[in-house]
C-alpha cells in the first residue's frame, strides 16, 4: 500500500500535512500529534524580522467558522532558524518554511537564505495573507505582481517552491496556471476568504482592519470547487485545504485535484485530526482496495 | 477522555457547576479545562477555569452567556465530554503570606480552588467576593468557610455591602499589609484593582479571561500586550503579574 506523495521532487510519507498558522512551530502540537508521522508541517508565515501581530481583537468564530486577523505574528528569521527549526528537525518532522515578506526584495532573501537552509524540504510563498496593510493578498490579486514576484522567487528559491494562493480574486485557476509558468513545483489553495464582522453594539467593524479572513468548516465546499478548477488547467500538484475536519473532508479534496491536503482551523479545535486522518486513510484503502493513494488524486474529473 | 459526572447543577441564577473526570489528579489554581461543545457550530473550545479539583475529578463554573454555554447547561445527562484539561500557567502558590482574593462574578471560580491551596500552605486568606446582586451569588458558604476574613459585596447592595470590587477594595487597599493580591473578573475590573494597590511591596497576579481562539498556543488569538512584549495568554497566563499588562489596550 502506497500512501506517500510527491510535490516536486519532494516524497511525502502521506498527503496530511499541517497548516501555516494554525500548527506554530510545532512545539505546542507535538503534544498531541507525533510531527514525524505528519506529510509536512507549515510553520507560521515568516518575515525577516520578528512581527508582534495586529492590534485590537484578532480572532473571532462565526458560524462553523472563524475570522481571523492575527495579522502575521512571528519570531523572525533569526529566531527561526536558531530556535523553531532545530526543534522541529529534532522532532523529525519534514518542514515547509511559509513566506511572507513585506516586499518582493524581502521575499526573495527569505527564499534564499531558507531554501539553503539545512533541512528545509521545501517553501510555501505565501501571497495570500488577508490581515496585513504590505505585502500579503497584495501580491496575490494582481496577476502582475504576482508574476513578477514569482519569476524572482523562482530565480532565488533552489529547491521546492509552493505557491499558496488566495481564494480572493475570480478565476484562481489562472493564478496556478501563471505559478505553473513560472516554474512553481505547486499550489497551496486556498488561503483564508475575506470576510468581516459589525459588532453591533458599538456598531463597528469588530476588528480594526475591518476585513479579516474567515476558515474553518463555513468554507470548504469554496475550496473543494476551486481545487477541481486549478486541477483542470495544471499539471503541478495541489495542495488542498480549507475547512478539513475529518477524513471524509479530507478524501473530498483529494477527490477533487488534491495530491496532498493541509488542516487548518480544525487543528485549534482537535489538535489531533491530523492523525486521525492518517489512521483513517490506511483503514479506508484497505477496505476499498486502494494500492496507491494516488489513484485517487483528481478521480472526480474522470 | 474525558466524563461529565452528571448534568449541570444550577448553583444560582444563570451560574451552573460541572463535574468531570478527566482522569488526571494533578492541576494548578488559576488553570482552565478547554470544553468542546457540538461538533462544527459551535466550532471553538470554550474554556472554563477549574473550581475545584478532587482525585480526578474537576468542577466548572459557568455563567450563561451565549451559544455554547447555552447547550452547555441544557445536558440532560452524564456521559462522554469532550475535555483538554488542564492547561494554561495557574497562579503562583505562596506560603505563611498575608493573602487577598478579590472575585468578580463568575471570575470568583478559580479563587476558589486557589483559595484553598493557599490555606493549605498556611497562608492568611482574605476573600472579597462581588457580585451583580444578591442572586448571582454562589456557594457562598463554601467562600465564607474557607477564608480567614471575608467581605461580601454587590453592586446593588441586595447581599453584603453596597459597592463594586473596586469600591470595596479602595478601602481595604488603606491598612492594607497584604504581600499579595490575586483577582479575576471583568478585565476593567481587574485593571482597577491593579491602579489601586499600588505599594509595589505587595504583588498582584490576575486571571484574564480574554477570547480564545485554540487555548493550547497555536493560533495567536489571544495575545494581550505586557511590558515584555506580546503573550499568548492561553499558555504564558491565564494567570499574569497583574503590573506586567498593557490595560489600555485590553479595555480598547
Ligand atoms: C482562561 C479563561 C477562563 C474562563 N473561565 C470561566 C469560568 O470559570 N466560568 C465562566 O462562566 N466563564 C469563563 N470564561 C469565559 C468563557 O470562556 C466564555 O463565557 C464562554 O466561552 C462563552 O461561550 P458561549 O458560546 O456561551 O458565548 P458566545 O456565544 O461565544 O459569546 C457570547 C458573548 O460573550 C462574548 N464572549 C465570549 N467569550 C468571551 C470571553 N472569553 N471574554 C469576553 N467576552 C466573551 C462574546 O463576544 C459574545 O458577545 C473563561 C475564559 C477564559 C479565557
Ligand atoms: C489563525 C490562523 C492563522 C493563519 N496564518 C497563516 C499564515 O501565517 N500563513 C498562511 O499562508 N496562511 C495562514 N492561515 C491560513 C491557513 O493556513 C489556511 O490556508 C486557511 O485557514 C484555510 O484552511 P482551514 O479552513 O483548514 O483553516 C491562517 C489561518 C488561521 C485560522
Ligand atoms: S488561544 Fe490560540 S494561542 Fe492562545
Amino acid at each position: 500500500m502506497n500512501t506517500s506523495v510527491k510535490i516536486g521532487s519532494l516524497i511525502l510519507k502521506n498527503p496530511v500535512t499541517v497548516a501555516s498558522g494554525t500548527a506554530g512551530y510545532g512545539e505546542e502540537l507535538s503534544a498531541f500529534v507525533n510531527l514525524a508521522e505528519l506529510g509536512a508541517v507549515f510553520t507560521k508565515g515568516l518575515s525577516l524580522e520578528p512581527r508582534e501581530g495586529n492590534k485590537g481583537p484578532r480572532i473571532i468564530e462565526t458560524s462553523s467558522g472563524v475570522l481571523n486577523s492575527i495579522g502575521l505574528q512571528n519570531v523572525g528569521l533569526k529566531a527561526f532558524l536558531k530556535e523553531k527549526l532545530p526543534f522541529l528537525l529534532s522532532k523529525n518532522a519534514v518542514v515547509i518554511p511559509n513566506i511572507a515578506g513585506h516586499s518582493i526584495d524581502e521575499n526573495i532573501e527569505l527564499c534564499k537564505i531558507l531554501s539553503e537552509t539545512e533541512g528545509i524540504s521545501a517553501l510555501e510563498l505565501n501571497v495570500s495573507c488577508p490581515n496585513v496593510e504590505q505585502g500579503g493578498m497584495a501580491f496575490g490579486r494582481d496577476i502582475r505582481t504576482f508574476s513578477k514576484l514569482l519569476r524572482k522567487a523562482r530565480k532565488a528559491t533552489k529547491g521546492i517552491l509552493i505557491v499558496k494562493l488566495s481564494p480572493n480574486v475570480d478565476d484562481v485557476a489562472a493564478f496556478a496556471k501563471a505559478a505553473e509558468d513560472f516554474g512553481a513545483d505547486a499550489v497551496s489553495a486556498i488561503n483564508t476568504v475575506l470576510g468581516m464582522k459589525i459588532d453591533v453594539k458599538s456598531r463597528k467593524p469588530y476588528f480594526l482592519r475591518k476585513s479579516a479572513g474567515l476558515s474553518g468548516p463555513a468554507i470548504k465546499p469554496i475550496a473543494v470547487r476551486i481545487v477541481y478548477e486549478i486541477f483542470e488547467r495544471v499539471n503541478i500538484p495541489i495542495i488542498g485545504l480549507g475547512g478539513i475536519s475529518c477524513f471524509e473532508d479530507m478524501l473530498e479534496f483529494i477527490m477533487a485535484g488534491a495530491s496532498a491536503v493541509s488542516i487548518g482551523t480544525m487543528n485549534l479545535v482537535n489538535p489531533s485530526v491530523a492523525s486521525d486522518c492518517i489512521a483513517k486513510l490506511e483503514e479506508y484503502m484497505v477496505k476499498e482496495k486502494i494500492n496507491d493513494i494516488n489513484e485517487l488524486v483528481g478521480i472526480a474529473h474522470r | 477522555m474525558a466524563t461529565l459526572i452528571d448534568k449541570p447543577l444550577e448553583v444560582c441564577k444563570d451560574h451552573y457547576l460541572l463535574k468531570i473526570d478527566i482522569g488526571i489528579s494533578l492541576s494548578h489554581p488559576g488553570q482552565f479545562a478547554n470544553i468542546k461543545i457540538g461538533k462544527n457550530d459551535p466550532l471553538l473550545r470554550r474554556p472554563f477555569s477549574i473550581f475545584d479539583h478532587k482525585e480526578n475529578i474537576i468542577e466548572i463554573i459557568f455563567k450563561v452567556v451565549g451559544k455554547g454555554t447555552e447547550i452547555l447547561k441544557n445536558i440532560c445527562k452524564a456521559g462522554y465530554l469532550d475535555v483538554i484539561a488542564p492547561l494554561g500557567q495557574g497562579f503562583s502558590i505562596t506560603e505563611n503570606k498575608n493573602t487577598l482574593l478579590i472575585g468578580g462574578g463568575v471570575g470568583n471560580a478559580p479563587l476558589y480552588y486557589l483559595a484553598k491551596q493557599l490555606k493549605a500552605k498556611n497562608n492568611i486568606v482574605n476573600y472579597l467576593y462581588a457580585a451583580r446582586s444578591k442572586d448571582y451569588i454562589f456557594f457562598e458558604d463554601k467562600y465564607r468557610l474557607i477564608s480567614n476574613t471575608f467581605y461580601l459585596a454587590t453592586d446593588d447592595g441586595s447581599g453584603g455591602r453596597k459597592g463594586t470590587a473596586c469600591d470595596i477594595s479602595g478601602e481595604l487597599a488603606g491598612g492594607s499589609g497584604y504581600d499579595i493580591v490575586y483577582t479575576c473578573g471583568p478585565a476593567i475590573m481587574m485593571a482597577g484593582i491593579v491602579r489601586i494597590f499600588q505599594n509595589p511591596d505587595t504583588r498582584i497576579e490576575v486571571s484574564l479571561e480574554n477570547y480564545f481562539g485554540c487555548g493550547i498556543g497555536l493560533c495567536s488569538g489571544c495575545a494581550v500586550e505586557t511590558n515584555a512584549g506580546i503573550k499568548r495568554a492561553c499558555v504564558d497566563g491565564p494567570a499574569f503579574d497583574g503590573r506586567v499588562i498593557d490595560w489600555g489596550s485590553l479595555l480598547q
